[in-house]
């Protein structure tokens, strides 16, 4: 008789849990090194600030380690610092992710510390103080930044104010973060704070049943707010190229970042066809068409990239970002825009097609080779609606698709006739 | 059997390669299906001179160009075959050593170690490639001539050191980068990339016979060096007296940099700076965070020990918040140092040091790359065995270490300070003022 086969799939191997309040839990034992990671996200992203205080949301997040009605940040902190533990909240458009590491004794301090800052926040006045000083701060240094010039313009012409993808100028986000209350961190935490849209991955050398355990005792009796609901709208590509400079002094190297409204969200049908479209395009500086001709050839920059910068739950922007000197703009993008309509009007390679579907496989591989990398994949399958089982599936959808597929979604995402394309520099 | 092995320890065995004293680490580590393989060459930027600064960093870039067996003209272009893998893969340069990496699925192995052994010697060292890949480089110059804290930092290395190469930054001076000819750079090659002159290390998911196999098949046919490895032997003489430095120009934030000579990494006190600059900067309990980010001066603080072949800095940095001035923030800064002379440092502060770094350990048996990454480090400044002794150097540490080395190396006379004040587009710089004090 045959011996049965161990089943190593990822659906085999993840345990998942709901606790009694709601709160998806899933579990992944890897005894290989003592340690623990724990990953996962909850709807409270900037998406739900309030019009007029747009970083409200990731205050909020940063508030929440800034001290309990038990303890003081200080004390919070000495404690984790002495395990080399950390435990973590910060925002993003739509979530605020999770994010914890620690031996896998200290996994109960991570796990009471996470419960204690989601439940029992103190958000002392003094701490939004300082916060508010340094982010203040952290703006003005990013106005000193090529990258985050351009891009931010570029968002601010693309997306509608308003839309979670444009980018708060910077003397505006100022004013906003001078605004912020106390009170507003409160009513925010209330609101939006609470176990129903909660996952939480966790990755590494502990039992199954363990963790369930210890997160139903530490977040199981956690009551927050109902779920958040996301409905946001598609942006539609501009109707005509725009075209902008922001002149900034000193600076020797350029960035140049032309985006234009994607379309694109982790539902879309063809989501893995227009990453491939993607990749092969632009998403290696050495490899792909854009660096092996701008970079590589011509030799005109030290990076150049395009992305499906935010396609997740919504549809933020596509994006190439090329660094140059100031006086090689126009040959940069001239390169750049010829290389891209080329690519439109011929389509993938069926070689290039082949390199990519293994590049995405191997790469994939890759990233799961690590408790971090796979807690976070986890977490981010099940946010995205697409369970365990696509940890499995990914390699042979991704093998699947043809040519045609990648045409038809370059086609339908790339459009460089209407894109808007920004300088930042001293020009 | 083509390798000798020279020792086992905790885990990693190193072996020679007989023909031509290849150094190899094996390191394997079963957790997931990925390998990386890295080759070490001792050669940075400490073995160049005015002239040829940034040869071997250029010298990384061309070795991306290709060979008669990889190469663009054949569908075989370095880059792409690996990525074709999905492999994770680059080269870096600093001062003591450049380095080749891939991590790729673990059936993958071969194609690494094949081209890593194809490009020791085959490289092409054409002039077309070097002059559009010169331009690259350049631009990799101008980005970090866009940030302050960077153009900030490699001035204090010039200004600390004089004779010694780590004067030079590792990009090289700009004159340098775009006059060097290609037939520097092929001597560098020729002199420096040799197997007697390498360490080879695979981490993670390997048969080690296998791999002994594979890296004797592709690397015994390569010849040791002709000549010996040319030694660098230039000292710098101590500071005599402390140096400070102004750079103004456009920008938002102030920042310091003070650094100070200590030694070489084979030196009995790496484990006690090692432990001071976590102590200073790791975590919002360490003492410098605490004294000016706590107290608003400061948006950022750091504190790092480079330690490197030959003797390197002790540095710290810091971020001015706005309307702080920087002699201010300097002496807050120092009046920590200061303190630590004096007062002991409590057991227990102690211990959680030790604790962040033994655990920071720990977590970086997580990713065979980062295995090999800090191999690798401790290969090029003193020896691999350190990567595995680093968590019982720091355990030895006493509060009198503590004291001593603050004592002996942090110093007034030993001491570069650099201050960043940025000349904002209109209204008056408050930091302007301070530099007048």
């Amino acid at each position: 008789m045959m011996k049965p086969m161990k089943n190593n799939s990822f659906v085999a191997r993840t345990r998942r849990f709901q606790l009694s309040n709601g709160v998806t839990l899933l579990v992944l034992e890897n005894h290989a090194n003592p340690t623990v990671s724990l990953a996962g996200s909850m709807r409270a992203g900037e998406y739900f600030s309030p019009a007029g205080k747009d970083s409200l949301a990731g205050v909020t997040a940063s508030m929440l380690g800034k001290g309990t009605r038990r303890r003081s940040k200080l004390e919070i902190a000495e404690e984790l610092e002495s395990a080399g533990a950390r435990v973590g909240l910060s925002s993003n458009t739509f979530t605020v992710s999770v994010s914890g590491l620690s031996l896998s004794r200290d996994l109960p301090m991570i796990v009471s510390t996470l419960a204690e800052e989601l439940r029992e926040p103190a958000f002392p006045a003094e701490e939004l103080e300082k916060m508010r000083q340094r982010i203040i701060a952290n703006i003005q240094e990013e106005q000193d930044d090529t990258r985050v010039r351009a891009y931010d313009r570029m968002t601010q012409l693309v997306f509608p104010e308003g839309s979670p993808f444009h980018q708060t100028p910077a003397e505006k986000a100022i004013g906003q973060i001078e605004s912020i209350t106390v009170d507003d961190i409160r009513e925010f935490h209330q609101k939006f704070y609470g176990p129903s849209s909660m996952i939480l991955a966790v990755v590494g050398d502990v039992r199954a049943d363990d963790a369930y355990a210890l997160f139903e005792e530490k977040l199981g009796k956690w009551q927050g707010a109902p779920e958040a609901v996301i409905d946001i709208t598609e942006t539609q590509l501009q109707p005509a190229a725009i075209r902008e400079t922001v002149v900034m002094k000193d600076k020797p190297n350029a960035d140049v970042v032309i985006g234009h409204a994607s379309r694109l969200r982790r539902s879309n049908p063809d989501f893995i066809a227009a990453r491939i479209a993607n990749n092969a395009l632009g998403q290696s500086t050495l490899s792909s068409r854009l660096g092996l001709k701008v970079r590589d050839e011509m030799g005109l920059t030290y990076g150049i990239n395009s992305s499906f910068a935010e396609s997740g739950i919504g549809d933020g922007p596509f994006v190439i970002t090329v660094t140059v000197a100031p006086e090689n703009i126009s040959l940069a993008v001239g390169a750049t825009v010829e290389i891209v309509n080329d690519y439109i009007a011929n389509g993938i390679r069926e070689d290039e097609l082949k390199d990519e579907q293994s590049s995405i496989i191997g790469s994939f591989k890759i990233g799961l080779a690590t408790n971090g990398g796979l807690a976070s994949q986890l977490a981010a399958s099940e946010l995205f609606g697409l369970g365990v089982k696509y940890l499995d599936e990914y390699p042979t959808l991704v093998s699947t698709i043809t040519k045609s597929d990648v045409d038809e979604a370059i086609r339908k995402y790339i459009h460089p006739e209407v894109a808007t394309t920004v300088v930042a520099g001293t020009i | 059997m083509a390798f000798t092995k020279i020792t086992e320890y905790d885990g990693i065995t190193e072996y020679k390669l007989d023909s031509n004293d290849l150094k190899l680490l094996l390191a394997p580590r079963r957790a997931a299906p990925v390998v990386a393989f890295m080759v070490l060459y001792r050669v940075g930027s400490r073995n160049e001179a005015v002239g040829h600064t940034g040869a071997t960093h250029l010298l990384e870039h061309m070795l991306f160009k290709g060979t008669p067996t990889y190469n663009k003209h054949n569908g075989t272009q370095i880059a792409s075959v690996l990525q074709r893998q999905g492999g994770v893969f680059n080269a870096d340069t600093w001062f003591d050593r450049t380095r080749y990496y891939e991590m790729l699925p673990s059936d993958q192995l071969e194609l690494a170690v094949h081209l890593e052994a194809d490009r020791m010697r085959n490289s092409f060292i054409a002039d077309e490639d070097r002059q559009s890949e010169m331009t690259v480089v350049r631009n990799e110059l101008e980005r970090g001539e866009n940030e302050p804290s960077n153009v900030l930092h490699e001035r204090l290395w010039a200004a600390a050191f004089r004779e010694h190469p780590y004067h030079h930054p590792t990009i090289g001076w700009r004159s340098d980068v775009e006059g060097m000819a290609t037939s520097r750079l092929k001597e560098f090659y020729d002199t420096f990339y040799h197997p007697n002159n390498a360490t080879a290390i695979v981490v993670g998911d390997f048969d080690e016979s296998a791999a002994l196999d594979l890296m004797s098949r592709h690397f015994n046919p390569i010849p040791p060096s002709p000549a010996p490895i040319p030694q660098m032997y230039t000292v710098e003489p101590p500071q005599e007296g402390e140096i400070r430095f102004t750079l103004r120009r456009t920008g938002q934030l102030g920042l310091i940099n003070v650094g100070w000579h200590i030694p070489e990494a084979t030196h009995p006190d790496t484990g006690a700076l090692t432990m001071l600059d976590t102590l200073l900067s790791a975590g919002i309990t360490s003492r410098l965070y605490q004294a000016l980010v706590e107290t608003q001066m400061a948006v950022d603080v750091g504190a790092q020990a480079f330690q490197f072949i030959d003797p390197g800095l002790f540095m710290l940095h810091i971020t001015l918040r706005p309307g702080v001035t920087h002699a201010e923030a300097e002496r807050v800064g120092l009046e920590v140092i200061e303190r630590m002379k004096t007062e002991d440092v409590p057991e227990k502060e102690l211990q959680k040091a030790k604790n962040m770094i033994t655990t920071q350990m720990i977590y970086l048996r997580d990713s065979p790359l980062g295995v090999a990454r800090v191999i690798a480090e401790a290969e090029a400044v003193a020896n691999w065995k350190m990567f595995v002794d680093l968590p019982k150097m720091v355990e030895q540490v006493t509060p009198a270490d503590i004291k001593r080395v603050v004592t002996t190396y942090l110093t007034e006379d030993n001491r570069t300070v650099g201050w960043f004040i940025p000349k904002q587009e209109e209204g008056i710089d408050s930091n302007d003022e301070a530099y007048e004090e």
